[in-house]
C-alpha cells in the first residue's frame, strides 16, 4: 500500500498508542474523582494539556480540549457577540465555512495563489467586524497564509478604533490542523487569539482537538454539564486522547525540522519523476503537499484506477469528495470545472518512504498515460 | 487544660505543617478552610474546590476536626470592592494586605475566639515574640509585608508555627509526614483567583475605556490604550504605541511615568531617568503603627538637638526615626528614617505604585507601615 492522504487521517503512531494504553487500564479513574489515584490521573491529563500548550507557546489553562477541529472551529465562533460579524476565508474547510455562515459571516477572497487576498480583507472589515478566520494552512492546497501580517492589520484597526473610542474587539482565528507537525507555531508570534488544533493529523488519535483561548476572549460553552475545560467543554475528559495527543505534538516538535526537509525533497523527486501534469499549489505550500491538475481527465477516475494499485489518494477534502461536491478552493483559486474535475490531492506523511514516492510517481504515470489512450480510443 | 487553636486551612502544604506540628505539640485543634472566593473567570478556573479538598485530606490524615467557614461576602465587600475602588482612583493596591486585615485576623479570629479558642494559627512565614510581629527565619518567604496592619489583639492570640523554619524543611516535614500536598505547586498571580493577570483580573469588573498615550515631555499622542486604570506607574510592557512608527520607536521602550485618571490619558517617557519614576521621599497614609515597637524604636533614636519632639503635643511617633523599609513583598530592605507622615530615603529609589504599602522594621521587628500616596 502506498498512502498519500495524511491531510485526511494519519495512522496513531506506536509511541503514541504506548503512551495512551495504561490510561484505557490501570489508569482508568476519572479525572474529578476525588481520592488520589483519580488525582494522578488528573495531574497527569493537566500535564498532557501543558505539553500541547507549551507546543504552541501557551499556557496550559489557555486550552480547552474538544473532540476534533470541527468543534473546536465551531466553539471559537462563540465568541461573537449578537450584534458583532465575522469575516473567513472562502478557502477554508466546511467547519469554518458552515459555521461561519451560521453567524451570518462574509468570506474574503482568495487570489490564485491560494494566498488571502488582504486588500478584499481590508476592504471588508467594518466597525462591527468581531472575528476574522483564516487557517494557517489550508487543507486543500496546504497553502500557508501569512497571519502575522492579517495581525498586523487586525492591531491597525484596533489603534484606529481605540482612538476613535470604540470599544468592540476584534479577534482572529485559525484553524491550524493541518500544520501542527509541519510548521513551527507560536501563538505570539502568529498573532492569533484563537487557534484550532487537531491530534488526528498529527499521528494522535481521532475525535481529540484543542482550541487555545488567548487571556480575555469569552466564549460560550456549546456543551454544559460538569464544567469540565473551564466550564466551556462539560464532559468526563478524554484522558487518554489528550495523552495521545501530547505524546503525538512531542514527537511532531523533535523531528519537524528533519521531516520538513525529508517532504521538501520527497516533493521535488515526485515533481520530477511525474509526466504530463500542471503542478496547482506552486509556491507557499506545506512541503508535504502536490496538488497535481490533470487537465481533460476525471480525477476520481483516477482514484479507483489508483485504488486498485493500492495507492490511496484524494480529490480535495475527504467529507467534500464524499458528498460528491466539486472543490470550493479549487473553484475559488480559479480553477475551471474541468480542471477541478482533473486534479488530484496527494499529501505526503510518515508512512511513506523515497521508494513509495518512486513507485506512485510511476504508477501514477502508468495510469494517466492508460487513461489518455482510453480517451483518445472512444 | 489544653489550649484550643483554630487553623486556618488554605489546602497549601504550610497551612498543613502548621495544623500537623500544632497537633503534635499537644494542642486542641480545629481546622477551617475559610471560603473567600469561587468563581470561575473566562480561562481560569478557580482552585477552591480542589483546594478546600486538599484542606480536607490532610485534617482527615491529622485526626482533627473541620469546618468551612464561608466568607464570600465578607470577603467581596471588604476586599474586592476596596480593590476595585483603588484601582478606578488609579492606585495599586494589595489585595492580601487587606484581606489579612479584614478577613483572616479579623472575622477569622473573632470566629474562632467566640467559639472557643484560645489562639489562631495560619501557616504565614512571620514569627511574634512578646506581642510583637518579627520577621521570618526565611528571609526570602517572610511574609510579614502581608501581615503589618493586623491589630495587637489579634496578634497577642495567633500562632506562626512555621515562622522559624525555612520552606524546604517545611516540604520536607510534610513528605516525612505523608502529606498528600507536600509538593504542591504554590498558588502564583492574583492570590484568590488564581493563575491570572491583574489586568485580565480587573477587566472582568472595570470597562474599558479608549484614552490616549502622550509623550509627557513633548505632550505628543503616540497611541490609546484600554483605560489607564489598567496601568501602574513604571509599566513598560502592554504599551500600544502604533500609527508613528519611526521618529519615535527607535527600539527604546517606553514607560509609564504619569496618569490622569480623570482625563483618561497615559503619560509616557522613555528617560529612565525620570522624576516620576525615581524619588528620595515616600509620603504615607492610613498609617498604621504597631505602637509598643514603634515607640522604643523611636526612643532609642531620640537626638534631643537635631530632632527634637516636634510639634508640642505630638507623640513620640511624630519624631525622625530611622529604621528599615521594605517596598514590595521580597524587596531588599532600605534605610529611611520616618516622621510620622513622611519617609526620607539616603538614596533615591524607583518609586512603588501609590496604593503599594510601605512597611517598617526594626531590626527583625515589624513595627507598621503604610499606604503609599
Amino acid at each position: 500500500m502506498i498512502y498519500l492522504d495524511h491531510a485526511a487521517a494519519t495512522p496513531v503512531s506506536d509511541k503514541v498508542l504506548e503512551a495512551m494504553k495504561p490510561y484505557f487500564g490501570a489508569e482508568f479513574f476519572n479525572p474529578s474523582a476525588a481520592y488520589l489515584p483519580a488525582k494522578k490521573v488528573s495531574a497527569d491529563y493537566e500535564a498532557a494539556k501543558g505539553v500541547i500548550a507549551h507546543a504552541i507557546g501557551a499556557k496550559t489553562s489557555d486550552l480547552i480540549i474538544t473532540a476534533g477541529a470541527t468543534e473546536a472551529n465551531n466553539l471559537a465562533f462563540t465568541c461573537l457577540s449578537l450584534d458583532g460579524s465575522m469575516l473567513y476565508l472562502e478557502t477554508e474547510h466546511d467547519s469554518v465555512r458552515r459555521a461561519a455562515e451560521a453567524y451570518g459571516g462574509e468570506a474574503i477572497k482568495a487570489l490564485p495563489t491560494g494566498l488571502i487576498d488582504l486588500d478584499d480583507l481590508k476592504s471588508k472589515i467594518t466597525d462591527e467586524t468581531e472575528l476574522i478566520s483564516v487557517s494557517l494552512a489550508n487543507n486543500e492546497l496546504g497553502t500557508i497564509q501569512p497571519l502575522a501580517e492579517i495581525a498586523g492589520i487586525i492591531r491597525d484597526v484596533k489603534f484606529d478604533r481605540l482612538k476613535r473610542g470604540i470599544k468592540r474587539p476584534l479577534l482572529l482565528h485559525s484553524d491550524a490542523s493541518q500544520a501542527l507537525n509541519l510548521l513551527d507555531i507560536s501563538v505570539a508570534r502568529l498573532g492569533v487569539d484563537l487557534l484550532t488544533l487537531n491530534a488526528a493529523k498529527v499521528y494522535g488519535p481521532k475525535g481529540v482537538g484543542a482550541l487555545y483561548v488567548a487571556h480575555g476572549v469569552k466564549l460560550k460553552p456549546l456543551t454544559v454539564g460538569g464544567g469540565q475545560e473551564n466550564g466551556l467543554r462539560s464532559g468526563t475528559e478524554n484522558v487518554p486522547g489528550v495523552i495521545g495527543f501530547a505524546k503525538a505534538v512531542e514527537l511532531a516538535k523533535e523531528h519537524l525540522n528533519g521531516n520538513r526537509k525529508k517532504y521538501a525533497n520527497w516533493r521535488k523527486l515526485l515533481l520530477s519523476e511525474l509526466k504530463d501534469y500542471e503542478l496547482v499549489n506552486k509556491k507557499h505550500s506545506l512541503d508535504n503537499f502536490v496538488v497535481l491538475m490533470f487537465e481533460g481527465l476525471d480525477a476520481e477516475r483516477l482514484i479507483y484506477l489508483l485504488e486498485e494499485k493500492e495507492v490511496y489518494v484524494a480529490t480535495g477534502a475527504a467529507c467534500a469528495a464524499s458528498k460528491g461536491k466539486k472543490s470550493h478552493v479549487l473553484k475559488a483559486i480559479g480553477l475551471t470545472d474541468a480542471q477541478i474535475a482533473g486534479s488530484l490531492r496527494l499529501t505526503m506523511g510518515e508512512t511513506n518512504t523515497e521508494e513509495q514516492i518512486k513507485e506512485a510517481a510511476r504508477i501514477i504515470n502508468e495510469i494517466v498515460k492508460a487513461e489518455k489512450e482510453r480517451l483518445k480510443n472512444a | 487544660m489544653r489550649k484550643t487553636v483554630y487553623v486556618g486551612m488554605s489546602g497549601g502544604v504550610d497551612s498543613s505543617v502548621t495544623a500537623m506540628l500544632l497537633a503534635e505539640q499537644g494542642y486542641k485543634v480545629v481546622g477551617v478552610y475559610m471560603k473567600n472566593w469561587s468563581k470561575d473567570l473566562p480561562g481560569m478556573k478557580c482552585p477552591w474546590a480542589e483546594d478546600l479538598a486538599d484542606a480536607k485530606r490532610v485534617a482527615v490524615k491529622l485526626g482533627i476536626p473541620f469546618e468551612v467557614w464561608d466568607f464570600e461576602k465578607e470577603y467581596h465587600d471588604k476586599v474586592v470592592e476596596y480593590m476595585l475602588d483603588e484601582f478606578k482612583k488609579g492606585n495599586t493596591p494589595n489585595p492580601d494586605i487587606m484581606c489579612n486585615q479584614e478577613i483572616k485576623f479579623k472575622l477569622f479570629y473573632e470566629k474562632a475566639m467566640a467559639a472557643g479558642a484560645d489562639y489562631i494559627a495560619t501557616g504565614h512565614y512571620a514569627q511574634v515574640k512578646d506581642g510583637k510581629l518579627l520577621r521570618a527565619k526565611d528571609e526570602n518567604k517572610d511574609q510579614t509585608y502581608f501581615l503589618y496592619r493586623i491589630s495587637d489583639e489579634a496578634l497577642k492570640h495567633t500562632l506562626f508555627p512555621i515562622g522559624d523554619m525555612l520552606k524546604p524543611e517545611v516540604k520536607k516535614l510534610a513528605a516525612e509526614h505523608g502529606l498528600h500536598n507536600a509538593y504542591k505547586k504554590e498558588s502564583m498571580g492574583v492570590c484568590f483567583v488564581g493563575e491570572v493577570g491583574m489586568k485580565d483580573f480587573l477587566k472582568e469588573y472595570i470597562d474599558i475605556e479608549p484614552g490616549e498615550i502622550r509623550e509627557i515631555e513633548t505632550d505628543r499622542v503616540l497611541g490609546y490604550h484600554e483605560g489607564a486604570v489598567f496601568y501602574t506607574i513604571g509599566q513598560r510592557h502592554g504599551l500600544y504605541l502604533s500609527g508613528v512608527a519611526g521618529e519615535v520607536n527607535d527600539g527604546m521602550p517606553y514607560y509609564v511615568v504619569k496618569k490622569d485618571i480623570p482625563q483618561n490619558i497615559v503619560y509616557v517617557s522613555k528617560n529612565l531617568n525620570h522624576k516620576a519614576i525615581w524619588t528620595n521621599k515616600l509620603c504615607l497614609k492610613d498609617v498604621f503603627l504597631r505602637l509598643g515597637a514603634f515607640r522604643s524604636a523611636a526612643a532609642r533614636d531620640l537626638a534631643p538637638a537635631a530632632r527634637g519632639d516636634g510639634p508640642a503635643g505630638r507623640g513620640p511617633e511624630r519624631r525622625e526615626t530611622s529604621l528599615l523599609v521594605r517596598l514590595r513583598h521580597r524587596a531588599p530592605l532600605v534605610p529611611a528614617t520616618f516622621d510620622g507622615e513622611t519617609l526620607h530615603f539616603e538614596n533615591e529609589i524607583k518609586r512603588p505604585a501609590s496604593g503599594q504599602s510601605a512597611v517598617l522594621y526594626d531590626g527583625e521587628i515589624c513595627l507598621g507601615g503604610g499606604i503609599i500616596k
